[in-house]
């Protein structure tokens, strides 16, 4: 093989395309669109909250409207005084959004309340009316049967779980849920990178076919060459749109806490005093701190991305020089999408029990593990020996995928007319 | 030595021979054709002497050499199924393939706007493939080509597609390339293009080298044994002659080999009795004829002889 003619074809594959618009306008707006989303996640917290419903109570207990308020001051409206077909028509025509009719036996026997409403208000505002509802019937039953204020107190303990990681350096604040959530996030990315990269490389090998370039190409360089230059390249070109989103998720998480301290700061000044307190309260601009991911696990994903592409890129490689046109791999895909596709459903399981047998089965795994691998070092502890192995295993796999692949190719890369069938790749495969 | 150096070559896919048992040498500036039909083993010979294949048995050598990657540098190939990446700037284009045949930049460079520069082709440095016409881009797909100054041309089919002014241009360029001392080998169905240009040639069918040599010596090894009737009147007369193949016949022309060595003036006379004569030669066969007389007319795939 000769490196200088794969060193050509890489760097035309890596210039071309990092040169064009369409990956320089991907880049720039996938940050773009993610600081947006950020954005707004921030406005929606600080800004909206809920449309307040009206509910009415018609209260034959006496005491338990008086309760109601307690917790909520606007929300229940006490029609104690009107018929229950007056309320229905009070709801139809949206006077108020609903009624709920209380009488002895939700506090004696314990009965299930029942809601007539309009329908709107999602399942957020029916679990926030039920759970008011649970408080009063609870502390007006306990009160009736004149039970000491401790053992009340104890019924209105809720308790936590502080979790602290003990490492080497010592403890530190654990954040199991938002690593949970970056593992799961460097999954998926890897997910959609081997598939989107994958068809960019698959697309240009078909291009180069029916533009009917291959075979002047093919007089100057060996098959094996030109698909080793197209893999790094497209390889080289992913690399550079992960890196500087990579690079620019780093500034972000660092600007992030700042910058929405200051936009918080700015609705507050606008807003009415008490308002603002309620605002305070609800969203602490220092969580976002927690967006800070350690660079390690970057260079992890990095990594982990690069081989998975080599792995599957072979195969996409082989499947553009097997068809003539994107339509026609459709039928070749299922190498591809069934273990990637299976990778991605395990990751759930990887993320919420990262040290599960299967867990570490899939991220031993090599054509899971690109994903799964990830996804459990950025959630768990995983033993440098299990990533060793895991790395080890899917260079193996590359070389040996590469090695079908490559056969596949240089007969496909030369062959035109009616698409072949499986039965015709294995034969493609002896034959060369 | 021969430039070009075929010996005994076996190539199959499957059960099918696509090349069975080749063997023919190309001379230091000469001009090589080989013939057939679509689907006789040209195009799969042409990628074997570029090392795009390997020959299942037998040899091939260039300038001594088994073909291989240094060969191919050797070589400048435009294939039957050509083009260029579309959305490539010319100049680009030019500079990667010729620097894939190993050349510099820096001289590729020189080189590709020499060749630019012949072509009047300088402004398209900066065009993607594109934006050019076809007959633009095919001087592109010559160019890139030529450009790295090989000692041998192979042309697939090289006429195929072209519009008739760049088949003129390659045409010249092909005397042109001779006349420098490179040696040119090209395929083509089409016989008429092989006797205008061809030195040397090689006739396929059905994956064999049925007939080889040069051009000169096989037409006169067959003798004048073809007539060139010219007449005007009716030519049902012709359908009465015995013994002869008519290759080419229009309303007052027919091209006549004589068979079983029947005699030539039995013809004329027929001839004189139906039709006024303005035309009768003895002459050598063309190709096309003496294509059918060597494989036999059962043999032949005879739609695709033009």
């Amino acid at each position: 093989m000769s490196f200088h003619k794969i060193w050509l074809v890489l760097k035309r594959e890596y210039l071309t395309r990092v040169k064009s618009k369409g990956f320089i306008i991907a880049t720039a707006l996938t940050p773009l669109a993610l600081v947006a989303l950020v954005g707004i996640l921030v406005f929606v917290n600080i800004t909206d909250a809920e449309v307040e419903k009206q509910i009415g109570i018609s209260d034959n207990t006496g005491v338990l409207y008086d309760r109601l308020t307690e917790i909520n001051e606007t929300r229940y409206l006490d029609v104690s005084n009107l018929s229950e077909d007056s309320l229905r028509s009070q709801v139809l025509s949206e006077d108020i959004d609903g009624f709920i009719v209380l009488d002895d036996s939700v506090l004696t026997y314990g009965k299930t309340p029942v809601m007539i409403y309009g329908g709107s208000g999602g399942i957020g505002f029916i679990s926030s009316v039920r759970s008011d509802l649970r408080d009063v019937i609870r502390e007006e039953r306990l009160s009736r049967e004149n039970v000491s204020e401790d053992v009340r107190n104890i019924f209105e303990t809720r308790t936590g779980l502080e979790a602290i990681k003990l490492t080497e350096e010592g403890e530190s604040e654990d954040n199991t849920v938002a690593a949970s959530m970056v593992g799961f996030a460097l999954g998926f990315m890897i997910f959609m990178g081997i598939f989107i990269y994958g068809s960019v490389l698959m697309r240009g090998v078909i291009e180069e076919k029916t533009n009917r370039i291959v075979e002047v190409i093919a007089s100057s360089v060996k098959p094996i060459e030109l698909m080793y230059g197209k893999l790094f390249g497209v390889l080289g070109m992913a690399v550079t749109q992960f890196g500087i989103w990579i690079a620019f998720y780093i500034g972000l998480s660092l600007a992030a806490a700042p910058v929405a301290a200051m936009i918080m700061q700015a609705q507050m000044e606008s807003m009415p005093e008490e308002a603002a307190e309620a605002t305070a309260s609800s969203f602490d601009p220092s969580s976002l701190e927690q967006l800070a991911i350690d660079p390690s696990i970057f260079l992890y994903f990095l990594l982990f991305f690069i081989v998975g592409f080599l792995i599957y890129s072979a195969i996409f490689a082989a499947i553009g020089a097997a068809v003539e046109n994107e339509q026609d791999s459709q039928q070749f895909m299922f190498p591809v999408a069934v273990p990637i596709m299976l990778g991605y459903f395990f990751n759930v399981r990887v993320m919420e029990s990262p040290d599960s047998a299967l867990s570490i089965f899939t991220s031993l795994f090599p054509l899971t593990a690109p994903i799964n691998m990830v996804t459990r070092i950025a959630t768990t502890e995983v033993p440098l020996l299990q990533i060793i192995l895991s790395l080890v295993l899917m260079v193996l796999t590359f070389f040996g995928i590469m090695w079908l692949a490559a056969k596949i190719y240089r007969v496909g890369i030369l062959m035109y007319g009616k698409k072949p069938s499986f039965k015709e790749l294995g034969k493609w495969i002896k034959q060369s | 030595m021969a430039v070009i150096d075929v010996k005994n070559v076996i190539k199959a896919f499957g059960k099918t021979k696509a090349v069975n048992d080749v063997s023919f040498e190309v001379h230091k500036g000469r001009i090589f054709g080989l013939l057939g039909p679509n689907g006789a083993g040209k195009t799969t010979t042409i990628r074997m002497i570029n090392h795009i294949l390997n020959p299942d048995s037998g040899e091939i050598t260039i300038n001594g050499q088994q073909a291989s990657p240094e060969t191919q540098r050797m070589i400048g190939y435009m294939p039957e199924e050509r083009g260029l990446y579309k959305k490539m700037k010319v100049m680009d284009q030019l500079l990667y393939l010729t620097q894939l045949k190993g050349m510099s930049a820096s001289e590729a460079k020189k080189a590709i706007n020499y060749w630019l520069d012949r072509f009047d082709a300088s402004d398209w440095k900066k065009k993607e493939v594109s934006e050019l016409s076809k007959g633009m881009s095919q001087k592109i797909q010559f160019i890139a080509t030529i450009a790295h100054d090989p000692d041998i041309y192979i042309f697939d089919e090289p006429f195929s597609g072209l519009d008739p002014i760049n088949s003129e241009t390659l045409k010249e360029i092909i005397i042109e390339l001779r006349e420098n001392g490179k040696t040119i080998l090209f395929s083509t169905h089409r016989m008429e293009q092989v006797e205008q240009m061809c030195d040397d040639i090689c006739l396929f069918n059905q994956g064999e080298a049925v007939l080889t040599g040069k051009l000169r010596e096989i037409k006169a090894s067959f003798g004048k044994n073809t007539i060139n009737l010219e007449f005007e009147g009716d030519g049902a007369f012709l359908d009465q002659l015995e013994d002869v193949r008519i290759n080419n016949r229009s309303t007052n022309f027919a091209e006549i080999r004589v068979l079983n060595g029947q005699n030539m003036q039995d013809i004329l006379k027929l001839a004189m009795e139906h039709a006024e004569i303005h035309k009768f030669e003895r002459i050598q066969p063309t190709l096309n004829e003496i294509f059918i007389s060597t494989v036999g007319e059962d043999n032949l795939k005879k739609a695709e002889i033009q």
